[in-house]
Order: structure tokens, then C-alpha cells, then sequence
């Protein structure tokens, strides 16, 4: 008969179940009796739950298509342009640089091209590469908003929008040690691409980074990285933030549509 | 000047087989590397060199197991001294301590502690908690965890006996498992329920008890 302790060194594998039926057997008989060690169980099969709930990611599209586009490099030295040719996502990057550089001749913008990085924005961009589990989905904006009330402490509104984004559901995080939700969004005309909302509670009232806009009597701040475009905006105390790669024209027609009741 | 082993059908071979496989191997270098530019940099490593080394795979062998090899070789070799980390031997001092007085804290504190306990904890918690795990202990967490490969498995990636890795994936969940206790305890999670809804909570819980004095005839 097998003690608490024995079995306590057994947890993994009978977890992992990498024991055969008589070993289970074993472990089985023991665990009958023993509330202590069900426990440890539980604890042990939910600790590698929350371990594989957090940690799944999903590669950003850039990296597989440089991953492609090296491979295409290793077969056929010197064929590179080539391939970045035939590549729409690098034309697509390549045009979105340019429609910036055309923008920033056009338009009267007080800052220099590709605005000053923050901290704040390159962590939000990060966290939205990495496209992280979601703590709750829903589809609607009602029962996000009540969620949201039960896990922040403070009054995230979850915006509406009159088209395009779909609502996919809400993750809590930390930026800069705040508290802050990410809504995530796909939209269904642009082939499901991804974009993150994030509420974050900002009592400084300092001027969110970017480049000062107006959006349908919104004032917003508009700033790049990592090829992805930020618009950030105020609502008395807190900020949001939406992050797409989409190009800019498309990302302040989003903002367009969103209502904050 | 072609290279005739990597003709173009190889190529689409590789990729077919192999780039199914992105996003595990991503999620496992993030938490190697503890940051996207590395981790996209070692992904972009492996699957390189898998390339390279193409005509060595067997065929109809375990595809993802044998990226995983050169994803972690890859990452010892090159990026380890990079990224700085502790020793195993440091953190294997540190676990000692509170383990077994943190374990029954929770056990009296909710009916499912255990589900009830990570729902409560942020994915972030759970991230930080892996990071700081020592390498050694990170990694057979992420390949038994995160990826679910076999102890069988996992000592052909790593190249090391199997109850090497039982040990250390029992020393390295003990480890993860103390630090997000504390991260409970930090935020509150741990102690909240029973300060604030004691009344509700005693309820239930004896209804636990009569539940298992029942079962128990």
C-alpha cells in the first residue's frame, strides 16, 4: 500500500497518465481514503491547466512569413526581392509605409514621421502580437460590461461599434502596473484580423502618446509600432487604446465607429 | 547555383509537415526567451535549421517532437547566455520552505480550491510564474504542459533519462505551483473569500462536510 508521500512523488506521472492500469490501480486504492491527496490531484491537474491556458500563444502572421520567406532564401541564394515580391503581406507592409510617409506630407502633423515610442505603446502592441487566452468570451457588449464590473476596480465602459468589430470577448492584464482589460475584437470584412481595446485606468490625465487628432469630435492620438498603428483617446480618467494592423485610415474609421454610452 | 537536395517540392514538403508546428514552437520560446523578439528569433532558428537538416528526419516520425529537439538545442546553445537566468541550484534551494502550510490554507478556504484558486489567478500570474522558474525545470514544464508530450518524448528532446525528467517536471510544477500561491496570497486571492463572504462560505462548506461524511457511509 502506497503512503502520502510516495504517492505525492507519483503525482506527475498519474496526472500526466504516463502509469499503466496497474500502477493507477495503485494510486487509485489510496486515493479512496485520502481527501488530502484527491486534493493535491485537483491541484496538480489544474496547475497544468491554468499552465497550458496561459501560455498557448499564436505566432504573429510576420513571423511565419518570414519563416517562409528565409526558407525561399536558403533554396535559391539572391532570390530574395523576388519573394518579397510575390509576397502581398510584405507589399502590404511596404504600402502601409508609404501611405504613412504620404499622410505625414499631406496632412499637418506636429510631430516627426513614425512618432515617438512610448513605453506604454509598445507594451500594449506586445501584449496584442501575443494574442493571449481570453479570461471570458462573450459576444455581447452587456454581459462583458458586467463581467467586467465583477474583476476591475474601475468603470471600464465597453464601447460599442456601430460596424465592423466583432465583440470576442475580454482578458484582464497589467500595464505599467495598472490594472487594465483588453477587448478583442476580429472583423469579419477584413478576413477576421484581430483588433485589441484596452481600458486602462489613468488618473495623471497626462496626454495619451502619438499624434494629436480629431476624430468625429474625439480628440485622439495616433501612433505607430512595430507596423501596427495605436489610437489612443481619453474619457475623463480612463484610456483606451485600439490596436489593429490595419492602415490608418482604416484604424481612425474604427474609432468613427465607436459609441461610448 | 540550385542545391539539389532543396528543390522546390523539399521545400513544400518541409513547410507542410513543419510549419503546422509554428505556434507551439512560438508559445514555447516565449516563455524560453521571456520576450517576443528573441522568441521570434529562435522559431526563426529552427525551423532554418530543421530545414537544413531535412533529409536526417525520418520520415513518418514525430515531426513536432524532432522540431522541439532542435528548438531547444538551439535555444541552450545560442540563446541561453543571452537570456539571463538563475540557477537550477538556486532555485532548487528556495523551494523548501512554506509548501505544505500554503497547500492547506486553500484546502480550507473554498469548496473547489483548486479550480476556484486559478480562476481567480490572471493568466499574466501564471506567466510570471513559469518565467521565473529555473531553466532546467521551465523547460520540462513547457514540453509536458504546455505541449503534452510524453516523459518518453521529452527525454529524446532533451537527450536525458526518463526519470530525470519524472524529477524534475515533479520539483518544477512544485516550484510553480509555491509561486503562484504567493502570488495569491500577495493579491489577496487566497485570503479574500473568507474575510468578506465568510457566512456563504461556511455554509458551503459544511454542506462539504455532510457531502463527504455521507459518501464516506
Amino acid at each position: 500500500m502506497l503512503d502520502c508521500r510516495e504517492i505525492e512523488s507519483f503525482l506527475p506521472a498519474y496526472v500526466d497518465g504516463e502509469f499503466d492500469a496497474y500502477e493507477r490501480a495503485e494510486v487509485e486504492s489510496h486515493l479512496a481514503d485520502c481527501a488530502g491527496c484527491q486534493h493535491a490531484v485537483r491541484m496538480q491537474a489544474a496547475l497544468k491547466d491554468a499552465v497550458k491556458r496561459a501560455a498557448l500563444a499564436i505566432a504573429p502572421i510576420e513571423l511565419r512569413h518570414s519563416v517562409q520567406l528565409a526558407l525561399r532564401d536558403e533554396e535559391l541564394p539572391g532570390s530574395r526581392w523576388d519573394a518579397v515580391l510575390h509576397n502581398p503581406r510584405a507589399v502590404g507592409l511596404a504600402a502601409a509605409a508609404v501611405g504613412a510617409a504620404v499622410w505625414f506630407l499631406a496632412g499637418g502633423m506636429s510631430h516627426p514621421l513614425f512618432t515617438r515610442h512610448s513605453g506604454l505603446v509598445d507594451d500594449t502592441v506586445a501584449m496584442h502580437m501575443r494574442g493571449l487566452p481570453l479570461d471570458y468570451a462573450a459576444t455581447d457588449v452587456g454581459s462583458v460590461q458586467q463581467w467586467l464590473q465583477g474583476h476591475l476596480d474601475f468603470a471600464a465602459r465597453v464601447p460599442r461599434f456601430r460596424q465592423g468589430p466583432a465583440l470576442q470577448g475580454v482578458r484582464l492584464s497589467q500595464l505599467h502596473s495598472r490594472p487594465a482589460a483588453v477587448l478583442s475584437y476580429s472583423i469579419p470584412q477584413a478576413d477576421g484580423r484581430r483588433v485589441s481595446l484596452f481600458i486602462v485606468d489613468d488618473p495623471d490625465n497626462a496626454d495619451p502618446p502619438g499624434t494629436a487628432r480629431r476624430v468625429a469630435d474625439r480628440q485622439v492620438w495616433l501612433s505607430r509600432s512595430r507596423g501596427y498603428n495605436v489610437v489612443s483617446w481619453r474619457n475623463e480618467e480612463i484610456v483606451y487604446q485600439l490596436i489593429s494592423d490595419l492602415d490608418e485610415g482604416d484604424v481612425l474609421q474604427l474609432v468613427q465607429a465607436v459609441e461610448l454610452r | 547555383m540550385l542545391d539539389l537536395k532543396h528543390t522546390d517540392r523539399t521545400r513544400r514538403e518541409f513547410e507542410g509537415l513543419a510549419l503546422e508546428h509554428l505556434d507551439p514552437l512560438y508559445s514555447a520560446a516565449l516563455r524560453l526567451t521571456k520576450n517576443e523578439r528573441d522568441a521570434e528569433d529562435l522559431v526563426q532558428d529552427t525551423f532554418l535549421r530543421a530545414f537544413r537538416f531535412f533529409d536526417k528526419f525520418e520520415r513518418g516520425t514525430n515531426m513536432k517532437a524532432w522540431l522541439f529537439k532542435i528548438l531547444t538545442n538551439t535555444f541552450i546553445n545560442r540563446y541561453r547566455r543571452r537570456v539571463k537566468e538563475r540557477t537550477v541550484v538556486e532555485g532548487a534551494a528556495r523551494e523548501q520552505s512554506s509548501e505544505k502550510f500554503i497547500v492547506r490554507e486553500t484546502a480550507e478556504t473554498a469548496i473547489n480550491p483548486e479550480q476556484y484558486f486559478f480562476d481567480k489567478l490572471l493568466s499574466d500570474d501564471v506567466l510570471r510564474s513559469i518565467d521565473a522558474l529555473p531553466i532546467d525545470f521551465r523547460l520540462v514544464v513547457i514540453l509536458a504542459d504546455l505541449q503534452e508530450f510524453s516523459y518518453k518524448e521529452i527525454a529524446e528532446i532533451l537527450d536525458c533519462p526518463v526519470g530525470t525528467v519524472m524529477s524534475r517536471l515533479y520539483r518544477g510544477r512544485k516550484l510553480l505551483q509555491k509561486n503562484l500561491m504567493s502570488y495569491a496570497v500577495e493579491q489577496g486571492v487566497l485570503a479574500a473569500p473568507r474575510a468578506v463572504e465568510l457566512g456563504a462560505d461556511a455554509e458551503a462548506e459544511a454542506d462539504v462536510l455532510e457531502f463527504k461524511r455521507r459518501a464516506r457511509g
